[in-house]
């Protein structure tokens, strides 16, 4: 890698004049060149190819035609592949140093390129409208796989379609390529003899057929010596084709599923062909594209949605749709997001649950009604917190939570039991590099009263009202003794709610039912029945997460309002995430709510678990990410827009903490104002004067909770990001001659 | 039957004036008419039962009386109720009986037992354990005698009586029934069947339980709720008066669940793609922005889930599908809500002439699972589904329809327009003349000709094929014909279904194609930024529109790079097939909330809903009306009088007006009439405002869930 600066001024060079045509046979790619020889092998080649390049083009210069500029150089695939190891593949795209490597990627770019527009010089159309396929690759295995070794079928005629993952040249009328498609793969061997193009035809069209390249294959079937599934093309049609260089995918011989991946068994991101994360959620055509397992984490995804919806619809549950925007964002206490109507010139919030609206139809007089869909807050992100996703909720008249956690029961088991042929699951608790634990589905599920077992546990005796100075002073004690830290507002309810979690919910690896929470915990759960201080509530815990919260729903109108009002209390005494009232709800259930059970079930997290992540963006095709042209809250950055520079006043403020930097990054560019401001972009909280920022950093306590919520891997970023960073900079400096790819 | 007390107890501000009104008019029918005037509810019974207010007020038990009473309706009459029925609560609570109860165990729905027990002959009773039954529903009907009852129950599926005698209910619960028991509870019920002499099949009811007690009273099943917009902004009073307002629902729940059915047996997979987006692409529509605080950015609300799912096919899958919510920050209309449902689906190595076939396939899927037939009426026009439906350019159907062939117009686009301009003088309208001349394009100026000729015309499904590039940016160019590409639009009743094409998978083309778009964009932007110092006034209405921004979305242009298959894909909007297969006029009737405009109280007028009473309307107000002399004169001033009403309570706590709304749905039509009204805009606004500000404060916001049509019981309404 050392002697390549060198070597791509060369190739820019070689660029800029004109290629010839390269003979240099493609290195198979049978054995991944990790070892050394390979590369030393290779940068030979180079070194001569390159020599005799030069003296080419000292021939060849003054007629330089775009015809055979249109051959790119062959090299370009030769890269060592370990390079996709070495550095992160998104950045690669993005760099703007002058590496080695970018420069070569966008060399290769841009032959790309050129010979596209040298196709569409030609009249020829590169990208075809259609190909009849007739048959997919897995049926054609399953057709064809039987065959004995050597055995040809030349009176049938098939026509596959599929993507390039690997090619081979054994001559100039021979290539071998891996025909991949819905996790299958098949071999086409290309003999010049058999295209019915006269050779030189057949080598330029198979020098122009590039790993990633989708292409369309009709000819007959039939098996190598060897006994690999082939198909010996009598056409080769390029269908699409990939611009950018790809990773290398890992070589496994035979015709048969790559990988044998099934839910419910643990996987190893590590051996990825694609690791990097960012790259991989950010682009995560790539992902699906290289990592075999990926495809099926989504199709896990889309069959447990899938058995949710007939579990429920052979209950005759009707699956109905709420509206996602609302005037009031209620049913959950959550930040929600909030949007504008311009025709309406109203505000309107994106649902943080759809809780009120499908009891409003249970008043309506639908029995059973379910939804799956969205839900959006407005929160940081971390490993289980994207700002969408996706929950079951449904209701059901006359029944209560007891009738709830047996369906809850034979929910989930049922559907680990037909994903994965067993009651158990392999699942990564303590990361990628520890043993996997297992999680028993096996029902019943244990249940364990939430006071009674806290008290037990954590031996305490919280006084019976909980709703009293008293018992909120005893729990502060009681935080404070253990060691268990609540931010304020330290109303009862949180106090509760963090000592649940330190006592409790790490008990919970198998599936647990925590119930009858105290009311002042659920404002939309009915009082016990045989206790008016608790609630007939349950949460289920899975690996110390929780997967589902349902209970018997409160159908007194009463006392609806009531506890509505307790949490307006709430509110004002700065818990922003104490619920909101709706009036159109109230009014609702003066009109009669039946006796209903509402449930509800984190799709996202039950995805998770069955797919070994642990990350929640491993599950979500498309997750929320900083936006890569500004790192934001990563990024220090104080930008005077009249003077242009930092005053040594302001610089003292880059000299904080880590954490401290993190929320000062921005001064409003778009306001116009040509004073600095700082901007915290964790709380909005914006000023002109060093001082009271400096105030709001250290003293302000929304800023501290915003903090506390900063999650670990944001923060571990910073130093990652760090090159990124300055590419960043260096770009808005540097602007490349076509668009750089990638950005946003 | 509380409504009858309660007209004694009233002292609402508007209850004394109508009592004074009517006491100084002394005439009878005038006082049925002249509540019908205020509050729009005179039922057909009221008028005619010669009601006045001597014999409401004595609360004698007929039937006839009770009609006039619960005909009449006002937030205190509502308060009322509700306090009689919250002191039931207490009484029950008292008596230790929980009257919000926590379970009921039903064993058959009504429409199970109509069903089994549908042999049972007049009089004939089951008494054999094993035709016990219980079940559970909401009271809709009640009659009471000495030692029986009659109360008619109602769940989902239907409805069924129950036969409640004395001696057969265990210790005091007939007392508890006929003290407690109030139209619109729910109820848990359990017994034996029989046929009543009548031939009514009932449950004869050997114990019952209160599930929950309903504070509120039913709306009137025929006038209650022909308020619109009542209707949608409180959807489960529409549900409870008019249950077959559930059905569309069903209907809607079994088409997406048909579509889901077909696209997954062919193959497709299910993804769910981002509703927020750093750039909002894949069409051309206002989005939705919204702030995500942590990230310290701004987001847009997705106005097409397209360029995310063709990601999908570049990673490799071959055949996938998302039905999921759109947001558009568009106006709202019949056919227009915000939020609305789309399915969108790819598959690799096809075209859109196999989209046009799955098109068929759904839709036709969709006609035999909701109504078992391919023939359906929508709004009076007879359609038929019948496959093959007609295939046809949309060059031929312009021809057809004008007898302009565009493909022999030249390039010259000032001719073309000349052309048009001429050709169809007389068809034209002021409005789409314009449209014409601000056409950039022939590509631009075909789609307007078809827009305002030819859509309206294709009432039977019609592929309408091969749009010009120019409107189609995302459209693959057309294999034969230069300037066209390979897409097609489905419509039926004039009105677009689907929309589909060849997909562009050139990422060279692709750029150049969505950079035009964005310079189109920001000329536009541009030119209303200039007009608006002008026409100030107008800026809200239509330069508006282009103001928000475009961005290129530079990842999916990345994607393309990587190599996305030949493809075709269609987009189908769910809530549109919902309507023609349901034979709904609007999309609020396939919505279960739909968006609605901030709920306008007080542009609420008497005099309004006067000219604009919604069907049926009761035929004995009108000969009321007709018999007065000086009734004319007596509505003006009752109309004053209601907004100075109305005035009064802008300086109260907002309370329920149990008063008529203008519901101002459309756009156009009701904002004319709230101009039209007597009431000052501005100060309203002011007003309104400064409340909307305090309630910011104390957060007990609440814009929505006003009551806003009147109440009656149901009583009014019983056959036995």
């Amino acid at each position: 890698m050392e002697g390549s600066a060198d070597q791509t001024t060369q190739a820019m060079s070689k660029l800029s004049m004109d290629p010839a045509p390269s003979s240099t046979a493609e290195t198979g790619d049978g054995a991944r060149s990790k070892n050394a020889l390979k590369k030393e092998l290779k940068m030979k080649q180079r070194e001569e190819e390159r020599k005799r390049k030069e003296e080419e083009k000292a021939k060849q210069a003054p007629k330089a035609s775009s015809q055979k500029s249109v051959a790119s150089s062959a090299d370009d695939e030769d890269m060592d592949p370990t390079v996709y190891n070495s550095i992160q593949y998104y950045d690669l795209m993005q760099c703007s140093y002058k590496c080695c490597f970018c420069d070569l990627w966008q060399q290769y770019f841009e032959n790309r390129l050129k010979y596209l527009a040298a196709e569409k010089a030609k009249g020829e159309n590169p990208y075809p409208h259609k190909f009849a396929v007739s048959m997919s690759i897995p049926e054609y295995i399953e057709k064809y796989g039987g065959l004995n070794n050597g055995d040809h079928v030349e009176d049938a005629e098939v026509s596959l379609a599929g993507m390039i993952m690997s090619k081979r040249a054994s001559s100039s009328k021979l290539f071998f390529y891996d025909l991949h498609g819905e996790d299958f793969k098949v071999q086409v061997m290309a003999d010049a003899s058999k295209s019915g193009l006269d050779e030189a035809e057949f080598s330029k069209l198979h020098a122009n057929a590039k790993r990633g390249d989708i292409v369309g294959v009709t000819g007959f079937p039939g098996k190598t010596k060897r006994g690999e599934l082939s198909i010996f093309p009598r056409s080769f049609i390029l269908l699409s084709h990939c611009l950018h260089m790809m990773p290398r995918k890992a070589d496994s011989v035979g015709a048969k599923k790559p990988e044998n991946w099934v839910p419910g068994e643990p996987r190893n991101p590590e051996a990825y062909v694609l690791k990097d994360q960012e790259s991989r959620y950010r682009q995560r055509y790539l992902d699906l594209m290289l990592n075999v397992e990926v495809r099926q984490i989504f199709k896990t995804r889309a069959n447990i949605i899938s058995y949710v919806r007939r579990f429920l619809d052979n209950q005759r549950f009707l699956e109905v749709e709420t509206p996602m925007m609302n005037m009031i964002a209620g049913g959950a206490a959550a930040r929600p997001f909030v949007t504008h109507h311009n025709d309406l010139d109203m505000k309107l919030y994106m649902r943080i649950a759809p809780e009120l609206f499908l009891k409003q139809l249970i008043v309506g007089g639908l029995e059973r009604v379910y939804e799956i869909g969205k839900q959006f807050r407005n929160e940081g992100i971390d490993l289980t917190h994207n700002p969408e996703f996706t929950t079951c909720e449904f209701y059901m008249a006359f029944a209560d939570y007891n009738d709830l956690m047996k369906m809850t029961e034979d929910m989930l088991s049922g559907m680990v039991k037909e994903l994965t042929g067993g009651y158990k699951i392999k699942y990564h608790a303590n990361g990628y590099d520890k043993e996997p634990i297992e999680i028993d589905f096996t029902p019943p599920f244990r249940r364990i009263e939430m006071i009674g077992e806290l008290e037990k546990v954590a031996n305490l005796s919280i006084p019976k009202d909980l709703a009293s100075e008293e018992a909120n002073k005893y729990l502060i004690d009681a935080c404070a003794r253990f060691d268990v830290k609540c931010p304020p507002p330290q109303t009862t309810a949180r106090l509760l709610d963090k000592l649940v979690g330190e006592f409790l919910e790490v008990t919970c690896v198998n599936p647990t039912f925590i119930i009858n929470h105290p009311e002042i915990m659920s404002p939309l759960a009915k009082w016990h029945r045989s206790n008016d201080v608790l609630t007939e509530r349950f949460e289920l815990f899975i690996n110390k997460h929780e997967l589902c919260n349902a209970y018997t729903e409160l159908n007194d109108p009463v006392v609806q309002r009531q506890r509505f009002a307790d949490q307006l209390k709430d509110r004002q005494s700065g818990d922003d995430e104490a619920m909101a009232l709706d009036e159109t709800f109230c009014s609702a259930l003066e009109y009669g709510l039946a006796p209903t059970g509402g449930w509800g079930l984190g799709i996202d997290r039950l995805a998770m678990l069955f797919t070994d992540s642990q990350n929640i963006k491993e599950v979500i095709l498309f997750p929320a990410m900083r936006p890569q042209d500004d790192p934001a809250s990563v990024k220090v950055e104080i930008k005077l827009q009249s003077t242009n520079k930092v005053p040594k006043e302001d610089e003292s403020l880059l000299a904080g903490s880590e954490q401290t930097r993190l929320v000062l990054h921005k001064c409003s560019s778009e306001s116009g104002e040509p004073t600095s401001t700082f901007n915290c972009s964790l709380c909005h909280f914006g000023t002109k004067s060093i001082d009271q920022f400096r105030k709001h950093l250290s003293t302000d306590e929304e800023h501290a909770n915003e903090e506390m919520r900063l999650p670990a891997s944001r923060k571990r970023s910073i130093k990652e990001n760090r090159r990124s960073r300055v590419a960043d900079f260096d770009r808005k400096g540097k602007r490349t001659k076509y668009a750089s790819p990638g950005g946003s | 039957m509380e409504a009858l007390k309660v007209w004694s107890l009233t002292a609402s501000p508007l209850r004394q004036l109508l009592r004074l009104s009517s006491s100084s008019t002394a005439i009878y029918g005038r006082r049925s008419h002249h509540s019908s005037l205020m509050l729009r509810c005179a039922s057909a019974a009221s008028s005619s039962s010669s009601s006045n207010a001597a014999t409401a007020e004595t609360p004698k038990p007929s039937g006839r009386n009770r009609r006039a009473a619960s005909s009449s309706n006002s937030t205190s009459d509502r308060e009322a109720i509700r306090s009689i029925r919250l002191k039931k609560v207490e009484e029950l609570r008292g008596q230790g009986v929980e009257p919000y109860a926590y379970k009921w165990e039903k064993s058959h729905s009504a429409n199970q037992l109509q069903e089994i027990y549908k042999h049972l002959a007049n009089g004939e009773e089951l008494n054999d354990e094993s035709d016990r039954v219980s079940i559970a529903g909401r009271v809709v009907a009640r009659r009471a005698f000495g030692k029986l009852a009659f109360l008619t129950l109602r769940d989902e599926s239907g409805t069924i009586q129950l036969y409640c005698e004395k001696e057969r209910l265990s210790d005091d619960q007939f007392e508890q029934l006929k003290a407690f028991i109030d139209i619109g509870d729910i109820l848990g019920a359990s017994g034996s069947m029989k046929r009543t002499e009548k031939g009514e099949l009932s449950i004869c009811v050997s114990s019952f339980s209160i599930l929950t007690k309903s504070l509120l009273p039913l709306p009137d099943k025929y006038h209650g709720l022909t308020d619109i917009d009542k209707r949608y902004r409180q959807r489960y009073v529409d549900m409870i008066a008019n249950p077959e307002v559930a059905d569309v629902f069903r209907k809607r729940a079994k088409i997406v669940s048909e579509i889901r059915k077909t696209v997954e047996s062919s193959g497709y997979l299910e993804v769910e793609t981002p509703v927020l987006q750093g750039a909002a692409g894949g069409a051309e529509a206002r989005p939705f922005v919204t702030y995500h605080n942590s990230l310290g950015r701004d987001l847009y609300l997705r106005i097409a889930t397209e360029l995310h799912l063709k990601r999908m096919l570049v990673g490799g899958f071959e055949k996938v599908y998302e039905i999921g919510r759109i947001f558009r920050n568009e106006g709202l209309s019949t056919r227009h809500n915000p939020e609305f449902t789309t399915i969108e689906m790819y598959e690799a190595f096809s075209d859109y002439q196999s989209m046009m076939d799955m098109a068929e396939l759904i839709v036709t899927g969709c006609a035999m699972a909701v109504n078992g037939k391919l023939t359906l009426d929508y709004q009076g026009t007879e359609i038929c589904l019948e496959r093959p439906w007609r295939r046809e350019t949309m060059h031929n159907l312009v021809k057809e329809a004008t007898g302009i062939d565009f493909s022999e117009l030249g390039e010259d686009l000032g001719k073309a327009k000349d052309t048009v301009l001429v050709a169809l003088q007389d068809v034209l309208e002021h409005k789409d003349k314009s449209g014409i001349g601000a056409c950039s394009s022939l590509g631009h100026l075909l789609n307007e000709v078809f827009e305002v000729v030819v859509e309206p015309k294709l009432v039977q499904p019609t592929f309408v094929l091969d749009y010009p590039i120019e409107i189609s940016p995302l459209a693959k160019p057309h294999r034969g014909n230069a300037g066209l590409t390979e897409r097609f639009e489905l419509f039926i009743c004039g009105r677009e279904m689907a929309n589909a094409f060849s997909e562009l998978t050139d990422p060279v083309d692709q750029r150049r194609r969505l950079e035009e778009q964005v310079r189109q964009h920001n000329a536009k932007r541009a030119a209303a930024a200039a007009e608006t110092p002008e026409g100030k006034a107008k800026k809200d209405d239509d330069d508006d529109d282009e103001s928000y921004e475009v961005t290129l979305d530079e990842d999916f242009l990345t994607a393309l790079e990587y190599g996305m298959p030949p493809a075709s894909g269609m987009g189908l909007g769910i809530d549109r097939l919902v309507m023609l297969l349901t034979n709904s006029a609007s999309i609020r009737d396939v919505i279960a909330f739909p968006v609605l405009k901030p709920s306008p109280h007080i542009y609420a007028s008497g005099s309004l809903k006067l000219e604009d009473t919604p069907p049926p309307p009761p035929p004995q107000v009108s000969s009321v009306v007709d018999d007065g002399d000086d009734d004319d004169q007596y509505v003006d001033a009752q109309v004053e009088e209601v907004v100075d009403h109305v005035d009064g309570l802008l300086n109260e706590v907002r309370e329920e007006e149990g008063k008529e709304e203008d519901c101002a749905l459309e756009e156009g039509q009701s904002n004319g009439e709230i101009l039209k009204s007597s009431l000052k805009k501005e100060t309203l606004d002011s007003e309104d405002g400064e409340r909307r500000e305090k309630k910011k404060k104390v957060q007990w916001v609440d814009l929505m869930g006003k009551e806003l049509a009147e109440i009656r019981e149901f009583e009014s309404r019983l056959v036995y």
